[in-house]
């Protein structure tokens, strides 16, 4: 159990890696929501990778630059800096394991997965239109300028690129969504959209199933 | 499922809200500036998974006023939206 984790890694030159879990197994690199719901889904995610890492499965869980530990400003990142970001995090997982992770993307994390090529498990994957629609409407809500969601500042390069950005169609993906969900899927889970939530929430039971759902996918 | 109940369904899963808490909302229950978990960045999410789940599409010059006032004014916009 000591290897549990989390351990901090650097990765892509001072950004901000966490992995959980022993390195002999599978490996999976965990792409996070965007925005306001990576800060939603922290809690459901370290648990997904300790119950994945209980369960032999190194889990890699990059800050993205610009996002969560990252030492530089959302506003001066541009959308293919996370492209290689994505890259340069896997490259460290090789390094650090020997070898390639496989990768768990989760909403807008699922933008970025066709980066590497390799098989890909989504959870509830949407569009960078739609994240960019939260983010308008939130100012819009809150009577703030909409050029300055809750925040986040985009810089033109990525608010562009997003408004552009869908989850990129292979065979080799698993898309999950939740049972409330009725767009196309390969699989339907029951669980609570805790990306939602204004307020950081935790539900065990959806992160079960999640974490069920991703460790039949990466042995099978 | 009727549209009030599918919004009361989407309610609880957005905001957190308990079964009994979402099973009161009635058409005069205040929402935006009342319901302390419904804060802007929560109108964001709950106005995007009506999209998603209602399948309808909700523009910018649309949001607020009377359809995040109370329940009932909500059941409206999105019925409304469907022709209902």
């Amino acid at each position: 159990m000591s290897r549990r984790g989390p351990r901090i890694h650097d990765y892509a030159g001072g950004e901000f890696m966490l992995a959980y879990g022993d390195t002999s197994g599978p490996q999976l690199l965990v792409l996070q929501p965007l925005f306001e719901e990576m800060n939603r889904c922290r809690v459901l995610i370290a648990s997904i990778c300790r119950t994945l890492a209980d369960d032999s499965i190194g889990c890699w869980l990059p800050d993205l630059p610009g996002t969560g530990e990252s030492p530089r400003g959302l506003e001066t990142i541009r959308w293919q800096e996370w492209q290689s970001a994505v890259q340069a995090a896997a490259a460290v997982v090789e390094g650090e394991t020997g070898r390639h992770p496989a990768v768990a993307a989760l909403r807008g994390g699922a933008l970025l997965d066709h980066a590497l090529a390799v098989p890909a498990w989504r959870l509830a994957s949407t569009s960078g239109r739609s994240l960019l629609s939260d983010l308008r409407r939130s100012a819009i809500a809150s009577g703030s300028d909409p050029a300055h969601p809750a925040g986040y500042t985009l810089s033109t390069d990525l608010a562009e690129a997003l408004a552009a950005a869908d989850a990129e169609a292979s065979p080799a993906a698993r898309t999950v969504r939740l049972a409330t969900d009725d767009r196309p899927a390969d699989a339907r889970i029951e669980g609570l959209p805790l990306w939602r939530r204004p307020e950081p929430d935790f539900d065990a039971a959806t992160a079960e199933a999640i974490a069920r759902d991703i460790a039949n996918w990466i042995k099978a | 499922m009727i549209i009030e109940d599918q919004l009361r369904a989407i309610l609880r899963d957005v905001l957190g809200l308990d079964a009994a808490r979402a099973d009161a909302l009635d058409a005069d229950t205040p929402l935006f500036g009342a319901m302390p978990e419904l804060d802007s960045m929560a109108v964001a999410g709950l106005l995007t998974e009506i999209e998603d789940r209602l399948h309808i599409l909700i523009e910018d010059d649309e949001v607020g006023g009377e359809m995040l006032e109370t329940f009932g004014g909500l059941v409206a916009f999105v019925k409304a939206k469907r022709g209902e």
